[in-house]
């Protein structure tokens, strides 16, 4: 066992520099092309607008309503940025050159996953902003605040693996998009019908529903099983994405 | 080296129409050989070369480079540089972010990393360029910018696509030289469709059809092969037949025939000498036989004029074209 101990780091020790290039490589892209910038701008118009709508017309120094309609508006966003991450490697033949550099389809896919969730992550940490404009109105629940925050990243992170595993399924950017659009609001929508079916449907919608997990978080409690179910998503469509890549390959 | 062990690869699924896109391929390349694959479009080139760097595994057989199977692509990978066909690049990148992705992908340190991308755009002739963006730039550029990343990790290896398509000609040789010289210390598997670049650049070539292996050998090899032997051409004066009994006698496996093939040369001046003139062409299917010494002693001895006496030589294209060209005429 110890014989093989350096063999194991060193390709661990690979395995994270391969993940720390492809981060690179990723953030890179997105500094360099105008997509993330117009992406980003458009996200926050539309957060601010939701912020200021609640903080204006109903007149409460409070962020519920906003942390509640932010499931529906990043079911638009984050398909639209992870639409390139995969579809676009596919269609410019760049996919073969990864596919034949000594990197695993799992470290491809982690790599990809960590850069589009940090480049979220950037997204949604400029919303700090509104809760900062709002600690200097009246006293805010830090740590009530601090759990809504982590909540929304689990569920960013969420909804960029089902994105991610969209964008492996074509080779078109915009496909891509409608693909992660659908998943997403399927997931959505059968929390809203729930209510019509009977009491067991509607317990298995529930827990199935990353959004119901995301809802309960921001109760402000921070309860492992909802942090461990949106982890476990997050897992199984990562895992989905790295197979179906594989699977690609004995076409 | 390179090593293919009855390599298959199916295309179709059940419902289509099923084929083999490359058919019980078998090759060897040795350690610092420069090796060229030929074949029309089609023919299963770049589909052997996807199966040698594990991107499409094969559906039946085995291959191995370096000693390392197939079934630890990645222990391949770390010793194989690749250029895919049309060398794709990640456009959106600089040419300089694009090396050193890859680069890093390959486990470099920070200072081998720079290092080896200063010393392989010297070498591709990329300084100029390393940092434009590479969608900017023209095709030539770009296919030097993905032989460039292929050879960042000095691999043992190269499996190159294509590698000159879109150079223009001074670039083609450059490439050229650049693969000669690397074909010194490394082994290089390249395929082209231009034939006179595989005549210049390597040692040894192959030609496939229909996914299968047509002929394997260097130039000369594949050129007596194609023509079945090697073939002197005779332009000789005086009594033909007894010297056509005496070249029977001396080499019995070898034929005899007279050709026409000058005839539109002489047309012009027809003298009463050319008709006492005679085109000969001798023929063995062993292409050691000492065929030209045999006819010059049998001439000499008969008191034959031996007016002229060359081998023909087979050109790369007509082995090409005998042996791609027919199934495309039954076709």
């Amino acid at each position: 066992m110890k014989k093989n101990n350096p063999v194991i780091v060193s390709s661990l020790s690979l395995m994270a520099k391969q993940i720390i290039a492809l981060c690179r490589k990723e953030w890179r892209t997105c500094i360099d092309t105008p997509l993330a910038y117009v992406i980003g701008i458009a996200f926050l118009v539309t957060t601010g607008f939701f912020f200021s709508n609640s903080l204006f017309l109903v007149n409460e120094a409070d962020m519920r309503g906003w942390f509640a309609v932010l499931p529906l508006l990043l079911i638009f966003f984050v398909p639209a940025m992870a639409m390139r991450f995969i579809a676009d490697e596919r269609r410019s033949g760049t996919f073969e050159l990864l596919a034949t550099l000594p990197v695993g389809t799992l470290t491809v896919v982690l790599g990809k996953f960590l850069s589009l969730f940090t480049q979220l992550a950037v997204l949604i940490g400029l919303t700090l902003l509104y809760p900062w404009t709002l600690s200097g109105l009246g006293t805010l629940d830090g740590g009530q605040m601090m759990v809504s925050y982590i909540a929304l990243l689990l569920l960013a992170g969420s909804y960029a693996a089902i994105c991610l595993y969209a964008s492996a399924l074509t080779g078109y950017e915009v496909i891509a998009y409608v693909f992660g659009l659908v998943l997403l609001l399927t997931l959505f929508l059968l929390l809203q019908v729930a209510t019509l079916f009977p009491p067991f449907i509607q317990n298995v919608l529930t827990t199935l529903s990353p959004v119901a997990h995301y809802q309960s978080l921001l109760r402000g409690v921070l309860n492992l099983g909802d942090v461990v179910y949106l982890l476990m998503v997050i897992g199984v469509f990562i895992s989905l994405c790295s197979f179906e890549l594989e699977r690609r390959r004995w076409r | 080296m390179i090593y293919a062990k009855q390599l298959n690869r199916q295309f179709g699924g059940q419902h289509l129409q099923q084929g083999y896109a490359v058919c019980d391929l078998s090759f060897h390349v040795k350690r610092g050989e420069v090796m060229g694959l030929l074949g029309p479009n089609g023919a299963g080139k770049s589909t052997t070369m996807k199966m040698l760097t594990g991107f499409l595994p094969p559906s039946s057989g085995t291959a191995s480079i370096n000693g390392i199977g197939l079934e630890k692509p990645q222990a391949i990978q770390h010793c194989l540089g690749y250029l895919p066909e049309n060398a794709p690049s990640y456009r959106d990148l600089d040419v300089i972010n694009h090396l050193r992705f890859m680069g890093r992908m390959h486990g470099l340190p920070p200072a081998t990393l720079s290092d080896r991308i200063t010393e392989m755009s010297d070498v591709c002739g990329l300084q100029s360029v390393l940092h434009r963006r590479i969608d900017e730039l023209s095709k030539g550029f770009r296919q030097r910018v993905g032989l460039a990343a292929s050879m960042l990790h000095d691999p043992v290896c190269l499996i190159l696509d294509e590698p000159t398509t879109g150079l223009d000609p001074n670039q083609i040789v450059e490439i050229r030289h650049l693969i000669r010289r690397l074909g010194e210390e490394k082994t290089v598997l390249l395929s082209s469709h231009v034939l006179s670049e595989v005549e210049a650049v390597c040692d040894r070539m192959m030609i496939l059809d229909g996914g299968r292996l047509q002929i394997i050998g260097t130039q000369d090899e594949l050129a007596q092969q194609a023509q079945g032997g090697i073939v002197l051409q005779l332009q000789l004066r005086g009594d033909v037949t007894a010297f056509e009994q005496a070249i029977k006698l001396a080499l019995p496996a070898c034929t005899f025939e007279r050709t026409s093939k000058h005839e539109k040369t002489s047309k012009h001046k027809k003298t009463l000498e050319d008709s006492e003139t005679f085109y000969i062409s001798l023929r063995h299917t062993d292409g050691q036989a000492p065929l030209a010494e045999t006819a010059f002693r049998t001439a000499v001895a008969h008191n034959i004029l031996l007016l002229e006496m060359h081998t023909e030589q087979t050109s790369l294209e007509d082995v090409f074209h005998a042996l791609t060209g027919a199934d495309h005429e039954k076709k």
